[in-house]
Formats: structure tokens, sequence, C-alpha cells
């Protein structure tokens, strides 16, 4: 039995969207603790993992839910990860304005393109600004529901290939979960890690969102996505045809 | 009310209980053992000439070392199910309780390990290693480390329990894992980094970067230690932190379970909506509370 060649294409989509995703979202690295630069205070790939694989939890339960409806699976898992990363978003800059007393800019821009509001006097000396103000907080979102909407398209599509390998479908004693869900789910980490650890080495350390001039370099991550997906989603398929005996 | 959903908003707030304590505790772990962000300037002290009597013990980042605990704290629990098949409730919180011992052990391993390894090669900046640090505080972050694995596990297995996920016990600990550690490292470091380790710099702005490094290595009596960061940090930056993990589990499943079908995804912009508008106002509040750092010239 052979793969659905529509479903390798979601997992090309998909890697691809967590790829550009990831540079949408503001990370501030290891400076973002002490203040020193603008973003969340976490590594590139670890900040999209966190708020992706959140949303892939809730595409998880969208699809066993649903019976497997891609329109709900995609959006659930997209919206998912963007209040995710709200919440996180938030709750630091409760942190930066409650807790270390500095107020949210960024260095990069003169004026916040959203709220219109100056920037760089609000700069403490010898940082690049600090918190996440309005510009980055609404990029973090975009691209945590972008990261969010690539992994359920990568889960939709591997759920539904290996759903098809004969007792797979079954669970185990009386646990809930078939042991499709548990191989999709896994495989699906490993894609996600996959193009967001692509995407990390194509920013290099910490970006503000789409305002900072790094987020130019989309299209690069793009072409490495569609490659890595390429290969990471055609030997995750692969093993529909070698379970199920012959191709 | 529908009766299922009232259990499941029972399990619910059980679940963002368990979710609240993991990021205190989490939190409070990573101040003990100077496992973040805010690690780069321990790390960074003895060779700008501050020699300090810090934990040190970057084992990796915080959002890829507590999915590793969580998935090895529930391989374990599900080991001790298997062999015991106790599925009543007090079997399956000791089967919880041994995987987080089991995980509070190989933390302990790995954070005595690194201690050794990071001080020892600190050792031409004439950086000592303390035993005596090494013997208090290795298990005080064991035991911290405990208490948020305990509370990762056995939240995925009240949300397992309650059929709200699909996903099986130890991927969801290893998902929950990587959210804990990403709001830990997000939200409670900013605490321990700006505040706690440059106290004796200004307070209400950035650290220069031309300061890194010197850390601050007196304390309110004698020489400060990380468990005195902790104590500072359980303040504010730990239930901080805890309330932000707390409201990404709570609400993420609020929106699953109060709120069926299309609705879901529709709660869910409202929120991502309100959390848009408190950050505007937080915003705001800071510029005009704190006001700028310099004039302007134009």
């Amino acid at each position: 039995m052979m793969f659905d060649i529509l479903l390798l294409v979601y997992i090309v989509l998909g890697g691809i969207f967590i790829g550009a995703g990831v540079h949408f979202i503001p990370v501030g690295g290891a400076p973002a603790a002490m203040s020193q630069a603008t973003g969340v205070g976490t590594g590139t790939t670890m900040l999209a993992a966190a708020s992706g694989l959140t949303g892939l939890i809730g595409a998880g339960s969208a699809y066993a839910v649903s019976g497997g409806d891609f329109a709900y699976t995609i959006v659930l898992g997209g919206v998912s990860a963007a209040l995710m990363i709200s919440i996180l978003a938030f709750i630091a800059n409760v942190m930066y304005v409650y807790g270390a007393g500095v107020p949210l800019s960024s260095a990069k821009i003169k004026y916040d393109p959203i709220t219109k509001w100056r920037q760089d006097l609000y700069v403490s000396r010898g940082t690049e600004g600090h918190g996440t103000p309005m510009v980055s907080f609404i990029s973090g979102i975009i691209g945590a529901l972008i990261a969010g909407i690539g992994g359920a398209l990568v889960f939709f599509a591997l759920a539904e290939t290996y759903n098809k390998i004969g007792g797979f479908a079954a669970t185990f004693q009386s646990y809930p979960a078939p042991y499709y869900i548990a191989l999709a789910a896994a495989f699906s980490i490993g894609i996600f890690f996959l193009n967001c650890v692509m995407a990390s080495y194509n920013i290099g350390g910490t970006i503000e969102g789409f305002h900072d001039p790094k987020f130019r370099r989309i299209p690069k991550s793009v072409a490495a996505s569609f490659v890595v997906s390429l290969v990471g989603g055609l030997f995750a398929l692969l093993i529909l045809p070698m379970l199920t005996g012959g191709f | 009310m529908d009766p299922q959903m009232m259990v499941e908003l029972g399990a619910l707030t059980l679940v963002g209980g368990a979710a609240l304590i993991a990021g205190v505790a989490e939190d409070l772990e990573s101040d003990v053992g100077s496992q973040s962000n805010p690690n780069s300037q321990v790390q960074l002290a003895p060779q700008m000439g501050y020699l300090h009597r810090l934990y040190n013990k970057a084992i990796s980042g915080e959002p890829a070392s507590y999915p590793f605990y969580a998935a090895i704290g529930a391989s374990t629990a599900l080991a001790v199910l298997s062999v015991t098949n106790n599925y009543s409730l007090i079997g399956v919180f000791f089967a919880l309780v041994a995987g987080a011992f089991i995980t509070s052990l190989i933390h302990g391993v790995y954070a005595t390990t690194s201690y050794m390894g990071r001080i020892a090669s600190q050792s031409r900046f004439g950086q000592p290693v303390y035993l005596d640090v090494l013997r208090t505080h290795t298990p005080v972050l064991m035991a911290h480390g405990f208490v948020a694995n305990f509370s990762v596990l056995l939240l995925t297995w009240v949300l397992i329990e309650q059929n709200l996920s699909p996903f099986p016990f130890v991927v969801l600990a290893f998902i929950w894992g990587i959210a804990l550690g990403g709001v830990g490292s997000a939200v409670g470091d900013v605490h321990l980094g700006t505040d706690r380790y440059y106290q004796d710099r200004p307070y209400g702005s950035g650290v220069n970067a031309a300061h890194s490094g010197s850390v601050v290595r007196k304390a309110e009596s004698g020489l400060r230690n990380s468990i005195d960061c902790a104590w500072f940090c359980s303040k504010f930056g730990g239930p901080l932190t805890g309330l932000g993990f707390g409201l990404v589990v709570y609400l993420h499943f609020w929106k699953e379970v109060v709120v069926k079908g299309w609705w879901s995804p529709v709660a869910g912009v409202i929120m991502v909506i309100i959390f848009i508008v408190m950050n505007v106002y937080l915003e705001s509040y800071s510029r005009k509370r704190y006001g700028t750092y310099k004039e302007e010239s134009e």
C-alpha cells in the first residue's frame, strides 16, 4: 500500500509554515533575562517548540474529537499555539514591568509601527531594549499561529497515514489513545524540531519579529525547510508501505 | 449543567493547580541551580575576576531538560504500573511518586557532574570548587525538581484519565515539559537575572552590557549563595511563573471543555484579543509610570 502524495504535500507545507513561523516569534535569548534585549527570554527553537507543540496538543484533541476533520484540526492547532504565546509574552511583560521596573521597548525601531509609540527614549543605557512591545507581541502571535498550523498539518498527514496500518487503530488495554496517534505525535515533534532548528540557525541568536532586519532572511529558511521536510516526511510516510508489506 | 462537564471542570481545576505548583517549583529549581539564561552571568563572572559561591549547572536550556525529566518520569511511572498492575488512585499516586523520584536522582547526577565540570574548568581564573555549596545546594534543587516533575506527571495523568487528550502519557508529559521549561525560562529568569544578580545597580533599568559578569557576591549576611537567590525569587518570579504555566494549561483546556466544536477556536481567539488589550494597557502604564531614560534631543 502506497501513501497518499497529498499527505506528503501537507507535511512539506507544514514544515515550511513551521520554519517561517519561527521567524515571527520575538526571541530575546539569554540577554533578555538581564533586560538587555527585546523579546521573550529563551532560545528560538525552544520558544517556537513550546508554543507550537502546545498547538499540537490542541490539534491532537481536535483530531480525536472531530474524527479527523481537517479544517477543525488545523484551526484549533493554530489558535492553541497563538494562545500559548500570548499568555507567555504577557506574563513575561508583567515580570518586566512590575519585577524589573523597565518599560517595554525596542532599540531597532524608532516608532512602534502598530501603536506609533516612540521607542528609543525608553531604552535604558547599554541595552537593546526590554520586554515585548506591541509590534513584537503581535508578530509573536502571528508566528505561533503559523507554526501551530504547520505542526497541525504535519500531525494530520501522519495520523491519516498511520491509521491505515493494520492493528494501529487499537488501543493499549483500557487506555483511550490509539497507537497511530502516539506514533503520529512522536514523528510530528521530530519534524517540528527539525524545522525549528533550521530556522534558528538562520536567525542566529535573537530576533524581534517582522520589523527586524533579520526577518529578510526568511526565503533561505523556506528553501531549507522544504528540503528537510521533504526528506523527513518521506521517511515518516514510508513506514506505511514498510509495515503493510511492499510498495 | 452536563454532569460530564462538571467532572471535566473539576479535573481541569486540579490540572490548573498542579500546573501552578509545577511552575513555581520549576522556577525556584532553576534559581537554586542557576540553570537558565542568567547562568551566562554566573559562567562569565570568574573570567571577569569576580569569584563567587553561586551554584552553576547549565545542564541544558530549561525547555530542553524538563521534557526529558518528564519523559523519564512518565516512562518510570508506566513501568511501575505495568509491574504492580494497580490502577487504583493510591496505586497511580505511588507510581507517579516513583517516576518523579527516579527523575530527581537523575537530575542530581546531572547537577553534580555539571557543577564539578563547569567550576573545575574555571580553575585557571582561580575559582575554587566549594564542596559545601555542592553538598547543600544539590539536595535542594533535586527536591524542587521532584515537586515540579511530580506536578507535571500528575496533571498529565489527570488529562489522560479524563480523556481530554488523545496523546499517550509519555508524549504528553514531554510536551508539557517543553511548555513548562519555556515559561520558566521566559518569566522567572528575568527576576533572577535583572534584579537579584544585579541588586547593587540602580533599580528600574536593564543591565548595561558593559556590566556583564559583575554579579552580586555579598549577601545580607556573609557571602551570597544560590539558595538566597531562590528565597528572593520565591517572592515574585516563582509565583508569576506558576501563574503563567497554570494559565497556559488551564485556558488551553478550558476552551475545549466549556465550549465545544467550532466555538473552541473562537473562544481561543477572544482570549488572545483579551491578552493583546491587556498588553496595550501594560505597555502604556509602564511608559507613563517610569518615563524615559533620555531627553528628547530633536
